[in-house]
């Protein structure tokens, strides 16, 4: 059975931070409780209607860059 | 000393057009005030006395040959340090970058540079301009020359610092949550974040790219509008700037705000969080002044702070775990405690809450927007309280969240903070005034007119106000 260190340092590997010391996963526990928090604030009647579209533009013609 | 240390660009100017001001000298006396004052306050990071000696010496060539670029040639300016000027250093005031020269000028730099403007040195920020105050990073943060030994804003805290002891005349900040218009409130000095897309990021370290804004930092409010339009303008080499045309900034400054009418939110600063009693009368007061001016001023609610805090929350995040990612995971022990936590709190939020936090700032700003209609502009808190002292970590961190400019970097509209007295401290107060898009010019208009009725810039901390 999963530690909650396990989760904790799977959710540091998952991210690539693999070299974090036992200070710096303290501070990951407090990110990963804290983003509970925050998540649990937003809205839930979000809509994939209200979506901004900024993901992805094509360039302009003869642009350079999107 | 005293007098060139306070004079402000547009007085500066006219002195050096008509050659009663030589630029070498101008940057000469303000390099051995900075050298003076700079241990105690820390605004910079590092000066750079032979470029802009340089630069002082082409100026003062070109002006006697009959060259006068403009307002800002031979002005004395400071560069926050994640704007890159080629050559020096950008260090983004962490031990991650300390040796990363600057290939080429950030688009801004560039800017100042064809305007003529002189380039003094790096300014003190926070960590990467999220982590700050901090004592364990490779250089100490800046203090406000306003207090005993006080916080003075961030992340743009060196540009303001510097403005307010009187080092330089014109800064330059960035502001993803607030950090230009946070120092300006914090050091009596004038902040302006421009609408998202009027000054090009490209050479900017990015905080959140879809958040992040570069803005002009002065004393004073025609300064701003001085600065402003050397800096506006489009840049397609950054995908965030807009094309549109730039406005004369100060074309209107001084036509008053007789018949304008004007939104205050209040709900910001009494009840989604209880101003300092000294701010939120200020603001009150500002109210009563701009009406007293001429200006019909009508109570308006916006959606609560707290859903604007969670959005701008999220996305900076998000996007600074993804900007820094890299650097964080090969050596994170070169990270200040304070970013270490800040940017690691992004590799914990997942992604469909970024997707809803970006669904969220959509909702915000179109109803903010709605909400904006048939007012010329909107005034407001920026910061709810006087400076604490930045040795106190606690005050610090309870600090930083009590604030109302987050809202306009989810809509991105142009807002400007200006001073608005001071406490029975002598702590510095402020007030922000917020626009539609593209109308910084109405922005400064009505902050003229509250800066003309009052004394607040003409005063300057007592302790340097001598030096």
């Amino acid at each position: 059975m999963a530690t909650n260190n396990d989760i904790l340092l799977r959710t540091a590997a998952t991210a690539g931070l693999t070299r974090l010391t036992e200070a710096h996963l303290a501070q990951l526990k407090r990110a990963i409780e804290s983003a509970r928090e925050l998540g649990d604030k937003l809205p839930k009647d979000l809509h994939y209607s209200e979506e901004i579209a900024v993901t992805f533009r094509l360039p302009a013609a003869g642009g350079s860059k999107p | 000393m005293t007098d060139l240390a306070f004079l402000g660009i547009a007085d500066a100017a006219d002195l050096i057009r008509t050659r009663k001001l030589s630029p070498v000298e101008y940057i000469a006396a303000l390099l051995d005030r900075t050298g003076r004052l700079d241990s105690r306050y820390h605004a910079f990071i590092r000066l750079t006395p032979d470029l802009a000696l340089a630069g002082a010496r082409q100026a003062e060539k070109e002006i006697a040959g009959g060259n006068w670029r403009g307002p800002l040639h031979g002005i004395p300016t400071g560069l926050k340090d994640i704007i890159d000027c080629a050559g020096v250093p950008t260090t983004a005031h962490s031990k991650v970058l300390v040796e990363n020269v600057a290939a080429q000028d950030a688009m801004v730099t560039q800017r100042l540079k064809s305007a003529g403007a002189i380039v003094m040195g790096k300014l003190a920020t926070h960590e990467f301009a999220i982590g700050g105050p901090s004592f364990d990073l490779p250089w100490p943060p800046a203090v406000n020359p306003w207090g005993g030994n006080h916080f003075p804003g961030g992340s743009s805290s060196g540009s303001g610092v510097a403005l307010a002891a009187g080092m330089l005349p014109a800064a330059l900040g960035t502001d993803t949550g607030g950090s230009v218009r946070n120092p300006a409130s914090m050091c009596g000095i004038t902040g302006m974040k421009p609408t998202y897309g009027r000054v090009s990021r490209r050479g900017v370290l990015p905080l959140a790219y879809s958040l992040d804004h570069v803005g002009p930092m002065t004393r004073t409010v025609r300064d701003n509008a001085l600065l402003l339009q050397v800096l506006a303008g489009h840049d397609p080499d950054d995908p965030g700037s807009a094309n549109v045309p730039v406005s004369h900034y100060a074309a209107d400054l001084e036509r008053g705000v007789k018949g304008l009418k004007l939104g205050l939110v209040r709900h910001f600063y009494v009840e989604d969080m209880q101003a300092h009693p000294e701010q939120a009368e200020a603001i009150d007061r500002a109210a009563e002044l701009l009406r007293g001016l001429g200006a019909e001023v009508r109570e308006i609610r916006l959606a609560p702070l707290q859903d604007y805090a969670t959005c701008t929350r999220i996305i900076i995040r998000c996007e600074a775990f993804a900007i820094h990612r890299r650097w964080l995971a090969e050596r994170p022990g070169d990270y200040g405690n304070l970013a270490r936590q800040r940017i690691l709190d992004g590799a914990a939020v997942s992604a469909t809450d970024y997707i809803d936090a970006q669904r969220l700032r959509g909702r915000l700003t179109r109803r903010t927007l709605e909400m904006f209609a048939g007012l010329d502009a909107v005034l407001t808190a920026s910061s709810l309280d006087p400076a604490c002292r930045i040795d106190d970590a606690d005050a610090c961190a309870w600090l930083y969240p009590r604030q109302a400019r987050q809202p306009f970097n989810v809509t991105g509209q142009p807002a400007i903070a200006i001073p608005a007295g001071f406490t029975q401290d002598d702590l510095p107060l402020s007030l922000q005034l917020i626009g539609h898009p593209w109308q910084e010019a109405m922005l400064y208009r009505i902050a003229r007119a509250y800066e003309r009725a009052t004394d607040w810039t003409e005063r300057h901390p007592s302790a340097v106000s001598a030096a």
